[in-house]
C-alpha cells in the first residue's frame, strides 16, 4: 500500500473539515472567499471520491490508521459499502452547498452556518469511512455536535426547543451506542469491520452479552435512524433551515443511523449470527411497524415539511427492513435504498424550500396551482413523490422491487403486505399534493411572492441556485432508476457490496 | 529527581523574591512557572528511563527522613500543575478581567503551585498534612482576592478545611501511635487489620473527603469556587481538590486492610454515583453561570469517587489509570470552562446564566471553548474525558453483576450533557441584532480555548498516556 | 486507668467536643474557638501517645510543635478574615440605609 493509499481516506475527511474550520474564522462580508472555500472543498472531495471508487472497483484498498485505544485503533477505510455512502454524501453535499448559498443569501451568521455545515459533512464522511466500531462511535458523536448548531441556526424559541429535543434524543442514543461498543470491545476487542462479522466465534460463550450489545446498538442507532418509538426528534427538527433539513434527512443524521445498522448487522455480527441469536424477528417487526406508522402519521400532517419528515421516518425504515430480512436480494434493496431515498428526499426538501422561500407556501392547502407559478420545481417534486411511492422507472421502484423479491426469497411473504400498504399510504399522502400542484386552482395572490430570481414561471421562477440543485437531484433520481441495469448505478454497486457480504 | 526539586522550588522562591522586591511581579512569576514547567518535563523525561526515583530529604535516613518519590504519574501531575498554572497565569495577566500585574494573586498562586508539587512528591503522612494546610491557607487567601463579596464563602471554606485537617491529623497521630512510622511504604509493610487502624483511616478519609469536596461533604465548594476570581476558580477546581484525592488514593491502596478498603470502596462508589446525579441536578437548577461550573466539579468528582471506590472494592489497581485520566481530563476541561465562563460573566457584566443568551454570536470563541470543554466533561469521543470513561467501563462490562455501575455512568453522562447544553443552547438563542455587541477580548477567549483543545488532543497520545499512568500508578 | 489512657481519652473527648461545637454554632468566633478546642484535643492525643513508652518520642513532639504553628497561623488568618467579613457586612448594612 502506498502512502497515497493510506492518506486517501483521511484526505476525504479533511477536504471538508479544513475549509470548514477556515470558514469559522471568516467575517460575514467575505462572501467570495467563503464560497470559494466551500466549492473547492466540494470539488476536491468529489475528485478524491471518484479516484477511490475507481481504485476500489479495481481491487485496491485504502486504509488510514492511528493508534487510539488499546485494541482499537482509529481506522478510516474505503471499502465498497463505505464508498457507496461517501459518494452519496459528496454528491448531495455539492448540491446542498449550492442550494444553501442561494438560500441563505443576505441572512446573518453565514460563516457559522457554513462552518458547521462542513463539519457535519466531515463527520458523515468519517462515519462512512470508519473502519471499526470505535471510530464509528467517534464520528457518530461528532455528527451530533456538528448538527446541533445547524438545527438551532435560526435561534428562535421553536428552533431552540427542537434543538434541545434533538440533543436529548441523539446524546441518549449515542450513550447507548457507547455502551454497546464497550460491551463488544470487552468480548472481542474492536477489530475492523469484517465481511460476515467477527463475533461468530463468541456465540456459544457470550450469547446473552451479544444479544444485549445488539439491542443497545440498535436502540442507539435507531434514534438517528428515526425508528419507532425514538423518532420524535425528527419532525420537530423541521424548524431548521431547508438545506439543513435536506441534509439531515437525506444523508447526514438519519442515514448515519441506518448506515450504522447496516454495518452492525453485516460487518460486526454477521448475518449468520443475527440469525442464530434469533435477533431478526424483533428488528423486522420494528422496521415494518415504523414504515406503516410513519406513513400514517405523514398522512395526518397539514404542513408540507412535517409530512415529508414523517415520510422519512417511514422510508428510512425500508433500509432497516431490507437488512433485517437477512437475505441477499433484500440486502441489495436496502443498500441501494440508502442512495435512492437520499436522492429523492433531498429533491423533495429542496422543493419544499423553494416553495417556502419563493412564495412563503408552507402548508399543503396553499399548494393549489403552484405548478403554474413554479413548473420546474413542481416537476422535480413530482419526480421525488412518484419515486417515493415506488413508481417505475424512478429510483424508489428499484428498491421496492428488490425488497419484495428479497422478502419472498427468505419466506417472509407478509412483508409484501407492508410494502404494498406503505405504497398505498404513500400514494394517499403524495398524490393529493401532486394533484393540487398541477390541477388545483391557483390563489389570486400567493401568501407572499418574494419574486426571487425574477418571478416568472420557468427558468426564472426562483433563484437559480435554488432551482439548479433541485433539478439536478431530480434528474439523478430518474437516472439511477433508468440506468439501474448498468455497471455505474448505485444498484450495481449495491450488488457488488452484497456479493462480498454474502460471498456469492 | 533534581529536575523535580527544581520544579518544586522555583515557584516558591519566585514568590519570596517578588514579595521582597515588588517589581515585575507577574513577569517574574510567569517566567518561574515556565521554567518550572520545563523542569517538570525534564523530570518526566528522566523518569522514563528510571521508573521510580526516591529522595530522602536532608540526607536523614528512614524513619526520620521525609521521603519524596518520583514516578511517571506524579511527574505527569507536575507537568499538568505547571501547565495549568502557566495558562491561568497568562489569562490573569493579559485578560482585561484579570487581577492585574501587581496583585497578590501572583505570589499566592506560586506558593500554591509549590505546595501542590510537594504534595504529589511526598510519601509521608505528616508532610502531606503540612502541604494540605498550606494548600488550604493559600487557596482561601486566593478566594478573598475577589473582594468582600467572597469573604463569607472564603471563611466557610477555611473553617471546614481546618476541621478537616484536624480529622486527618488525628488519624495520622493514631497511626503513628500504633506503628511508629509516618512513611507510606513502611506503613504499608507494617499495617495490620486492627480497630485502631480502621478508626485512624476513617478519620483521615473523612478529613480528605471534606477537603476534596467529595459527596456528601461538598457543600463548601460551590460558593467558594463560584465567588473566587476567575483565574482562582480555575486553579481550585482543576488542581486543589485533586490533592486530597491523591492522598486518599495512596493511603487507601497502600495502608488500608483489604476488607476495610472493600467496604469503603462500596460506599465510595455509591456516593460517587449520587454525586454525579446530585451535582448535575444542582448545576441544572442554579441561576448563575459560575455556580453551574462549580457544581459540575462536584458531579465530575463523582466519576473520580466511583472509580476510586470500584478500584478498592475489586482491588483492581488497573483502574488507577482511569482515575488519573479523569483527573487530568477534568483539570484541563475545567480550566477552559471556568476561564470561558468567567470571561463571559465579566464581559456581559452579570453573573446570571441568562446573560450568555446569544453568546454564540457575541463571544463565539469563549462559547466554543465552553462547549469543547463541556464535550470532554460529558465524555464525548475522542476527548480525554472519553478515554477515562472508556477504561472505567471496560471492567464494568466484564461481569453482568457489575452492569448496574455502568448504568450509573450512563446516567451521569446524560446528566452532564444536560447541564453543558443548558448553557450552550442558551448561547444559540438568537441575539437581538439591534443591541450593540459588547467589547470582547480575543486573546482571553483564545486562552480559555487552549486547555480544551489540549484535552481533546490527548486522543493523539492516548496510548503512551495510558502507559505512563499505568506504570506510574501501580508502584 | 493509666495516666496515658486518661490523657488519650481526654484528648479524644476534647476533639469531639470541638466538632460538636462547630456543627452547632453559627457564629464565626464560636466556630473558630470550637476548632481550636478540637485542635487542642488532637495535640493532647499526640502528646500522650508520645509519652507512652519509657522515653518520650521526639518525632511526635516535633509534629505537635509543627501542628501548633500551623494552628496558630491558621487561626490568625481566620480571625482576620472574620473581622474583615464583619466590617464588610456592617458597611453593607449602612449602605442599605
Amino acid at each position: 500500500m502506498t502512502l497515497l493509499h493510506m492518506l486517501m481516506p483521511l484526505m476525504v475527511v479533511l477536504s471538508s473539515l479544513i475549509p470548514g474550520l477556515i470558514i469559522f474564522t471568516l467575517r460575514e462580508d467575505q462572501i467570495e472567499l467563503r464560497t470559494l472555500l466551500n466549492l473547492s472543498g466540494v470539488f476536491i472531495k468529489m475528485a478524491l471520491v471518484i479516484t477511490m471508487l475507481i481504485g476500489v472497483s479495481q481491487g485496491y484498498s485504502y486504509e488510514f490508521r492511528l493508534p487510539f485505544l488499546p485494541n482499537a485503533d482509529l481506522t478510516l477505510r474505503g471499502d465498497a459499502l463505505s464508498l457507496q455512502f461517501v459518494t452519496l454524501s459528496s454528491i448531495l453535499w455539492m448540491a446542498t452547498t449550492i442550494y444553501a448559498i442561494g438560500y441563505l443569501e443576505g441572512s446573518p451568521l453565514r460563516s457559522r452556518f457554513f462552518g458547521y455545515f462542513s463539519l457535519c459533512v466531515s463527520a458523515t464522511v468519517g462515519l462512512a469511512l470508519a473502519g471499526n466500531l470505535v471510530t464509528f462511535l467517534l464520528f457518530y458523536e461528532l455528527l451530533t455536535l456538528a448538527t446541533f448548531p445547524l438545527v438551532v441556526h435560526r435561534g428562535t424559541k421553536a428552533a431552540l426547543r427542537a434543538g434541545r429535543i434533538y440533543l436529548a434524543y441523539t446524546l441518549a442514543g449515542g450513550t447507548l451506542v457507547l455502551l454497546g461498543v464497550v460491551l463488544l470491545h470487552d468480548i472481542a476487542g474492536s477489530p475492523e469491520f469484517t465481511i460476515g462479522g467477527y463475533l461468530t466465534v463468541f456465540e456459544t460463550e457470550h450469547s446473552a452479552s451479544l444479544t444485549l450489545a445488539f439491542a443497545l446498538l440498535i436502540a442507539g442507532l435507531g434514534v438517528k435512524a428515526a425508528l419507532f418509538p425514538v423518532h420524535g426528534w425528527l419532525p420537530r427538527a423541521m424548524v431548521a433551515p431547508a438545506p439543513v433539513s435536506a441534509l439531515l434527512h437525506a444523508v447526514a443524521v438519519v442515514k448515519a443511523g441506518a448506515f450504522g445498522i447496516v454495518r452492525v448487522v453485516y460487518d460486526v455480527f454477521g448475518v449468520d449470527l443475527v440469525q442464530n441469536l434469533n435477533l431478526m424477528p424483533p428488528l423486522l417487526w420494528l422496521a415494518a411497524f415504523t414504515i406503516i406508522f410513519g406513513s400514517v402519521m405523514a398522512l395526518r400532517q397539514t404542513e408540507l415539511k412535517k409530512r415529508l419528515a414523517y415520510s422519512t421516518v417511514s422510508q428510512v425504515s425500508y433500509i432497516t427492513l431490507g437488512v433485517a430480512l437477512l437475505g441477499p436480494i433484500a440486502a441489495i434493496g436496502a443498500i441501494a435504498h440508502l442512495v435512492h431515498q437520499g436522492l429523492m428526499k433531498v429533491t423533495l426538501f429542496f422543493c419544499a424550500g423553494n416553495f417556502a422561500e419563493t412564495l412563503h407556501v408552507h402548508r399543503i392547502q396553499d399548494m393549489n396551482g403552484i405548478g403554474k407559478r413554479m413548473p420546474y420545481t413542481m416537476a422535480a417534486f413530482t419526480v421525488g413523490a412518484l419515486g417515493m411511492m415506488g413508481a417505475p422507472p424512478i429510483a424508489g421502484f428499484i428498491t421496492k422491487w428488490h425488497l419484495g423479491l428479497g422478502a419472498l426469497e427468505v419466506g417472509q411473504a407478509w412483508v409484501l403486505l407492508v410494502l404494498v400498504g406503505s405504497g398505498l399510504l404513500n400514494a394517499l399522502y403524495f398524490l393529493p399534493l401532486i394533484y393540487r400542484g398541477w390541477f388545483g386552482l391557483p390563489p389570486k395572490a400567493w401568501p407572499e411572492d418574494t419574486g426571487l430570481g425574477g418571478g416568472s414561471p420557468g427558468w426564472r421562477e426562483t433563484h437559480w441556485m435554488l432551482l439548479l440543485p433541485t433539478l439536478f437531484t431530480a434528474v439523478v433520481s430518474i437516472l439511477v432508476g433508468v440506468l439501474a441495469g448498468t455497471s455505474i448505478s448505485p444498484l450495481a454497486w449495491a450488488k457488488l457490496v452484497v456479493d462480498l457480504e454474502f460471498s456469492l | 529527581m533534581n529536575w523535580a526539586l527544581l520544579s518544586l522550588a522555583l515557584p516558591l522562591l519566585s514568590a519570596f523574591w517578588v514579595l521582597l522586591v515588588r517589581r515585575a511581579v507577574s513577569e517574574t512569576i510567569l517566567f518561574a512557572t515556565l521554567v518550572s514547567l520545563t523542569a517538570a518535563l525534564a523530570a518526566f523525561y528522566q523518569v522514563q528511563s528510571d521508573p521510580v526515583q526516591t529522595l530522602l530529604l536532608g540526607d536523614w535516613t528512614l524513619p526520620l527522613a521525609i521521603r519524596f518519590e518520583l514516578t511517571s504519574l506524579n511527574a505527569l501531575l507536575m507537568v499538568l500543575t505547571a501547565t495549568i498554572h502557566f495558562l491561568v497565569g497568562l489569562y490573569n495577566r493579559f485578560s482585561r478581567h484579570g487581577s492585574g500585574r501587581y496583585s497578590d494573586y501572583w505570589p499566592l498562586s506560586a506558593v500554591l503551585h509549590s505546595a501542590l508539587v510537594a504534595l504529589w512528591l511526598s510519601r509521608d503522612l505528616f508532610n502531606w498534612y503540612v502541604t494540605l494546610e498550606l494548600l488550604t491557607l493559600v487557596a482561601v487567601a486566593l478566594v478573598t482576592l475577589s473582594g468582600p463579596k467572597a469573604y463569607r464563602a472564603a471563611l466557610g471554606y477555611l473553617v471546614l478545611s481546618l476541621i478537616a485537617s484536624l480529622f486527618y491529623l488525628l488519624g495520622v497521630a493514631l497511626l503513628y501511635g500504633e506503628y511508629g512510622v509516618l512513611d507510606l511504604d513502611r506503613l504499608s509493610a507494617l499495617a495490620v487489620d486492627s480497630a485502631n487502624t480502621r478508626l485512624a483511616l476513617l478519620l483521615m478519609v473523612l478529613g480528605l473527603m471534606l477537603k476534596a469536596a467529595l459527596w456528601p461533604l461538598y457543600l463548601w465548594l460551590p460558593d467558594a469556587h463560584a465567588n473566587a476570581p476567575t483565574a482562582v476558580s480555575a486553579l481550585l477546581s482543576a488542581l486543589v481538590v485533586k490533592g486530597p484525592l491523591f492522598i486518599l488514593w495512596l493511603t487507601l491502596t497502600q495502608i488500608a486492610p483489604v476488607e476495610f478498603a472493600q467496604q469503603l470502596g462500596l460506599i465510595f462508589a455509591l456516593f460517587g454515583s449520587v454525586a454525579l446525579l446530585s451535582g448535575a441536578w444542582s448545576a441544572l437548577r442554579t441561576p448563575y453561570l459560575k455556580t453551574l461550573v462549580a457544581y459540575s466539579t462536584v458531579a465530575q468528582l463523582g466519576y473520580a469517587l466511583i472509580t476510586l471506590g470500584l478500584l478498592l472494592r475489586w482491588q483492581t489497581p488497573e483502574l488507577a489509570t482511569a482515575l488519573w485520566l479523569f483527573v487530568i481530563a477534568h483539570a484541563l476541561a475545567k480550566v477552559s470552562a471556568f476561564l470561558a465562563a468567567g470571561e463571559m460573566q465579566a464581559t456581559f457584566g452579570s453573573k446570571e446564566l441568562i446573560a450568555v443568551r446569544g453568546a454564540s454570536q457575541s463571544m463565539p470563541l469563549a462559547m466554543f471553548a465552553f462547549a469543547v470543554a463541556g464535550g470532554s466533561l460529558i465524555g464525548l469521543p475522542p476527548s480525554g474525558g472519553f478515554l477515562a470513561k472508556w477504561i472505567l467501563l471496560q471492567p464494568l462490562f466484564a461481569e453482568p453483576a457489575h452492569w448496574p455501575w455502568a448504568l450509573a455512568i450512563l446516567l451521569g453522562t446524560l446528566a452532564s450533557a444536560a447541564y453543558v447544553f443548558r448553557v450552550v443552547a442558551l448561547a444559540f438563542d438568537r441575539y437581538d441584532v439591534e443591541t450593540e455587541l459588547p467589547q470582547t477580548d480575543a486573546l482571553a477567549q483564545w486562552l480559555s480555548l487552549l486547555p480544551a483543545l489540549v484535552v481533546w488532543g490527548l486522543a493523539l497520545i492516548s496510548q503512551p498516556l495510558m502507559l505512563w499512568l499505568s506504570t506510574g500508578a501501580n508502584p | 486507668m493509666t495516666e496515658f489512657q486518661l490523657f488519650l481519652g481526654l484528648g479524644l473527648l476534647l476533639f469531639l467536643l470541638g466538632v460538636h461545637g462547630l456543627v452547632l454554632s453559627e457564629h464565626t468566633i464560636r466556630r473558630l474557638i470550637a476548632i481550636n478546642v478540637s485542635g487542642g484535643g488532637v495535640f493532647l492525643v499526640m502528646v500522650s501517645l508520645a509519652s507512652r513508652g519509657d522515653s518520650v518520642d521526639p518525632v511526635m513532639q516535633a509534629l505537635v510543635v509543627t501542628g501548633l504553628v500551623v494552628a496558630v497561623s491558621a487561626t490568625a488568618f481566620a480571625l482576620r478574615l472574620g473581622s474583615a467579613l464583619t466590617r464588610a457586612e456592617s458597611s453593607d448594612r449602612e449602605g442599605d440605609h
